[in-house]
């Protein structure tokens, strides 16, 4: 620091100038030291900073919660669900959604239903049902109901909420046999949500590990990835599927059948991961902190794991949320084309594949109701990925 | 007109050239009885659109315009319609007499000429008909003895009686027994120019000429537009197309009372469109006339879009014994289950098993009968005790006639096990072709687990189906049931006997029938060797009475002994019918037979009111 003032001058000799010295430690770094506040955030975690970013993505917050409430109703599905889901009600065949009622004759006698009268119409030839506002059903709640085998193991009739026998309690509607809807929808969340997963493990493996491999050794190893990836991406997936559908032997179990599917499509579907994988590797195992991590000496397993793949996770997380519901899609998909699910396997793809006829749009348009779910599902983790792909980047 | 004088002239048919006066009819046309049908005389003009899956389905339109040698006039008696007159000597001599001045469609005579080449020279060659003449030519493997009396007059005698002759050529896929020589020959390898078959064999890639003359002179499936026809509207279309028009004959034989030559309509169109959303595209009107490929499903759909759409839906009860059969495979290479099928306790037992009420009440509206694959109520044949056989739901009885079979042990699930030791699965093969037919097994499945039966739907193609069922290969498939649930006594009781490799209940045994013996195996059951025996004694039944009692004795063993799970009958067939277009009939009967579906019907009295 200079001084260019002349006219202030101190004079020569004169006493000691006044000043001040502060009695406080002297610390160097008093400049950059932290508040608390940011010390929470230097010293926190990764996984601590994602979760603070993600959650000021309110919507991601909010699709993460309902995804977390459907993946734990698959748990208690017979629980939930008023009816077993293959439960015929002959006498109420297509039976709109009906409403619960609480006041009778201005009375309050809790959740009810009123019964059913059926007219065949011979004009039109559809089933007309109109409420009989004489009989009531009364609900009653953690009731023993039908018998039930819980995720085909254990016995049990517990349920959420029961009518008495021959009530008409479709809450959405009963199908073509007259089988509950709800009970369907909620018993199909099982498989549907579930089997995807399968197909996204093994690709995800796979395509970690095989495009990690070609990108960070690169020669010979990516010479063989790389063609093993053009082969199998140039395999036509249609009569593919036909043809994994003619060598499943009828007599093995739908969901034998399915999971035999989805490991196959796991196994074809990892390529465009492993590519991507491969050319995000290329360019950052330049980097100065994986030369540094091979100097001290860690195997590439290690600088891969921990120090490249981090680098992209979002990248990961984004294909990952955007494959679930591809998957199930797919499931709808492999359905149509008679590969998927059959009865009495029951999935939003099945119920959905139930519902393909003009009948279905013109006059019992409940029976559409699966794609509801199918929709928020696919929104959700659409929003669910939008946010941790975010989190996943906090820095940014 | 211009080019039928031309053909007519160089054809050297100047005898017949009188003919063309009235725009192509004969002379002696046949007049529809408009009164008593309640016709109304309409105008000729215009064009219907129908809709159709396949262009296997040029087919139908053979089937709907009903133009048969002898057809079944309103009390289903048989009547001449291409013939003018049949002199029948007591089931034994026909003599046939042709319409003066009759052209085909190509304005070339129709004459005796064309009965003759085809006995003589189609029927008896080895190339083109291997196995020898129909067996419907056949009385105890005699062929009959045929005179050409003049152009118009032919004459078949057998040496015994042959009841099945008429109705044969009366059928909804009739018996052919003449063929346009005129055009044939130039393939057939006695008259054509050996170098032009040669060149055609070889630009067709096929193998001879026998090939080359099925393949251009098909007459019940219309594929090739050259080839001439007698029936009232002819295919102009080169197929492969998804849009095939068939066109009027303007030789036709049939007028209305006021001499207008039928049929109405110059033209009907078959659109090709997936068979599932045809219902769909009839819901809005695409089609003038359609039955095909919308079921009773389908009512309340089409009924709604009925006003905007322009037309109105109708419903015909179906004409076949049952809607749906279980057709266990008493030939099935497996050995364990050709040993259960061919155990009437297990046959009756699955019959038993099935609650009928809930299917009719889900699938049919309540509307059907629950009754065996047997004749309907309306057929003289008719007997309580066929429909009612082994119909019964009764789990009881059922479980008590599996154990009985040896069927007594059950595995960990609650599967009976078969003798061999395998689970009793039943694979049932289906055609694909109705989600109706999976809604049934889907509940039949559930009530089979109640007499420890397992079942499983793989459905399948019809003509790949039809094929793994002439091999033995399948254990179990479905098909509808009889398609004479309207059976008089005249009319031909093969349904019950076995007499084709393509009936799925016993290929093998109607394979060694057909082939007479070269192929195939004997029946082993006491009961179907009856059965074929007793159809050898109608086709030597020469009075009503007997046959009569025969197919009443062949109705017995059949429905007694389960041969096919006959599921629900009565059913309801729409029927949508453009407004504009008329004479179509309030109330009809939806069957292949005897009714040709529209045929009988008489879909050339059709017209558009535009």
């Amino acid at each position: 620091m200079t001084i260019q003032s002349n006219s202030s001058l101190p004079a020569e000799n004169t006493a000691e100038l006044p000043h001040y010295v502060s009695d406080a430690e002297f610390d160097l770094r008093s400049v950059e030291k932290l508040t608390a506040e940011q010390e929470k955030i230097y010293f926190a975690s990764q996984l601590t900073l994602m979760w603070w970013k993600f959650r000021q993505h309110r919507v991601a917050v909010w699709s993460g919660i309902f995804l977390l409430i459907l993946y734990f109703s698959i748990l208690v599905s017979e629980f939930i669900s008023p009816w077993n889901y293959q439960t015929r009600h002959t006498k109420h065949i297509y039976v709109p959604p009906m409403g619960v009622h609480l006041f009778h004759e201005g009375e309050f006698i809790g959740p009810f239903v009123y019964g059913l009268k059926r007219k065949l119409n011979l004009e039109t030839m559809q089933r007309e049902y109109r409420v009989d506002a004489k009989k009531t059903y009364k609900l009653s709640f953690f009731c023993s109901g039908e018998k039930y085998n819980w995720m085909g193991l254990i016995a049990g009739d517990n349920h959420l909420v029961c009518a008495p026998k021959d009530a008409p309690f479709y809450l959405l509607g009963t199908d073509r046999l007259g089988r509950d809807m709800l009970s369907r929808i909620i018993q199909g969340a099982r498989i549907s949500l579930t089997i995807g997963l399968i197909g996204i493990a093994i690709s995800f493996t796979l395509g970690i590990i095989l495009g990690g491999m070609a990108g960070y050794f690169g020669g010979w190893v990516d010479m063989i990835v790389q063609r093993m990836i053009e082969v199998l991406q140039s395999i036509p997936t249609l009569p593919l599927w036909l043809t994994l559908s003619a060598i499943m032997p009828v007599s093995w179990s739908p969901i034998l059948v399915y999971f035999g599917i989805t490991v196959i499509l796991g196994l074809l579907d990892w390529t465009g991961l492993a590519r991507a994988v491969r050319s995000k590797l290329l360019s950052l195992r330049e980097e100065d902190y994986v030369l540094a991590a091979r100097l001290i000496g860690a195997k590439p397993a290690r600088i891969i794991g921990r120090h490249l793949v981090p680098g992209f996770m979002s990248h990961l997380i984004a294909s990952a949320t955007i494959t679930i519901p591809t998957m199930i899609l797919g499931e709808t998909a492999l359905s149509f084309l008679g590969l998927g699910l059959r009865e009495p396997i029951t999935s939003w793809g099945v119920l959905l594949n139930e519902a393909q006829s003009i009948n279905v749009v013109a006059i019992f348009p409940w029976l559409m109701l699966p794609v509801v779910p199918v929709i928020l599902v696919i929104i959700a983790f659409n929003f669910l990925g939008d946010g941790l792909r975010d989190a996943a980047d906090p820095y940014k | 007109m211009h080019i039928i004088l031309k053909s007519l002239v160089t054809a050297g048919g100047l005898a017949l050239l009188s003919s063309t006066a009235h725009a192509g009819t004969p002379d002696e046309p046949r007049v529809v009885d408009f009164k008593s049908l309640e016709r109304s005389i309409g105008k000729r003009g215009g064009s219907i659109d129908m809709l159709m899956a396949k262009p296997k389905d040029v087919r139908w339109m053979t089937v709907y315009s009903g133009a048969r040698l002898v057809t079944y006039d309103e009390s289903f008696q048989l009547a001449p319609d291409i013939l003018k007159k049949v002199e029948n000597d007591g089931n034994k001599s026909f003599t046939f007499h042709l319409r003066k001045g009759h052209l085909w469609s190509d304005g070339q005579p129709f004459t005796t000429e064309d009965f003759r080449y085809w006995w003589e020279d189609v029927a008896q060659n080895a190339d083109l008909f291997q196995g020898g003449p129909p067996r419907e030519m056949l009385v105890n493997g005699k062929m009959p003895k045929v005179e050409i009396i003049d152009p118009l007059t032919i004459r078949y005698t057998w040496e015994s009686v042959n009841p099945l002759f008429l109705t044969a050529l009366a059928g909804a896929r009739p018996l052919y027994i003449y063929m346009p020589a005129h055009y044939l020959k130039q393939f057939h390898g006695k008259y054509g120019d050996p170098d032009k078959i040669a060149a055609l064999v070889e630009s067709e890639q096929v193998q001879n000429w026998s090939s080359l003359h099925k393949r251009f002179g098909r007459q019940y499936r219309q594929e090739n537009p050259s080839m001439p026809s007698l029936q009232a509207w002819t295919n102009s279309t080169d197929l492969p197309s998804e849009r095939i028009i068939f066109k009027r004959n303007p030789n036709y034989h049939r007028v209305d009372p006021e001499g207008t030559q039928l049929p109405y309509l110059d033209q009907v169109i078959l659109n090709l469109a997936s068979s599932s959303i045809i219902a769909a595209k009839a819901g809005t009107g695409e089609s003038d006339l359609q039955a095909r490929y919308i079921r009773f499903d389908n009512y309340a759909f089409l009924k709604k879009g009925a006003e905007e759409g322009g037309y109105n839906v109708r419903l015909w009860p179906s004409g076949r014994g049952s809607e749906m059969t279980l057709l266990p495979n008493l030939n099935t290479k497996d050995e364990g289950f050709r040993n259960a099928f061919q155990d009437v306790r297990v046959r009756r037992a699955l019959s038993m098993g099935m609650d009928r009420s809930e299917i009719n009440e889900a699938i049919f509206f309540g509307l059907g009968r629950e009754a065996s694959n047997s004749v309907l109520p309306s057929s003289p044949l008719y007997e309580d005790s066929y429909a009612n056989a082994w119909v019964e739901y009764n789990v009881d009885k059922a479980n008590a006639l599996l154990d009985d079979a040896g069927f007594d042990k059950k595995d960990e699930d609650g599967v009976r096990l078969m003798p061999d030791g395998r689970p009793f699965e039943i694979i049932v093969e289906t055609a694909g072709e109705q989600s109706q037919e999976t809604d049934i097994l889907q509940l039949i499945t559930d009530h089979w687990k109640d007499i420890g039966v397992k079942l499983f739907v793989k459905p399948s193609q019809r003509d790949i189906l039809r094929g793994r069922v002439s091999n033995g290969e399948t254990v179990m498939s479905t098909w509808q049931g009889l398609n004479r649930g309207l059976a008089t006594p005249e009319m031909n009781p093969e349904e019950l006997a076995p007499v084709s490799p393509i009936q799925a209940q016993w290929p093998m045994w109607g394979n060694f029938w057909e082939t007479k013996g070269a192929s195939g195996e004997e029946p082993s059951l006491p009961e179907v060797a009856q059965l074929s025996k007793l159809y050898a004694q109608w086709r030597n039944a020469s009075d009503y009475n007997t046959q009569h009692k025969i197919w009443k004795d062949m109705l017995s063993i059949f429905t007694d002994q389960v041969y096919t799970i006959g599921i629900v009958s009565g059913g309801l067939q729409p029927v949508v019918v453009s407004n504009k277009l008329k004479n179509v009939p309030e109330e009809g009967i939806w069957s292949f037979e005897p009714t040709s579906y529209f045929g009988y019907y008489l879909p050339d009295t059709f017209w558009l009111d535009e």
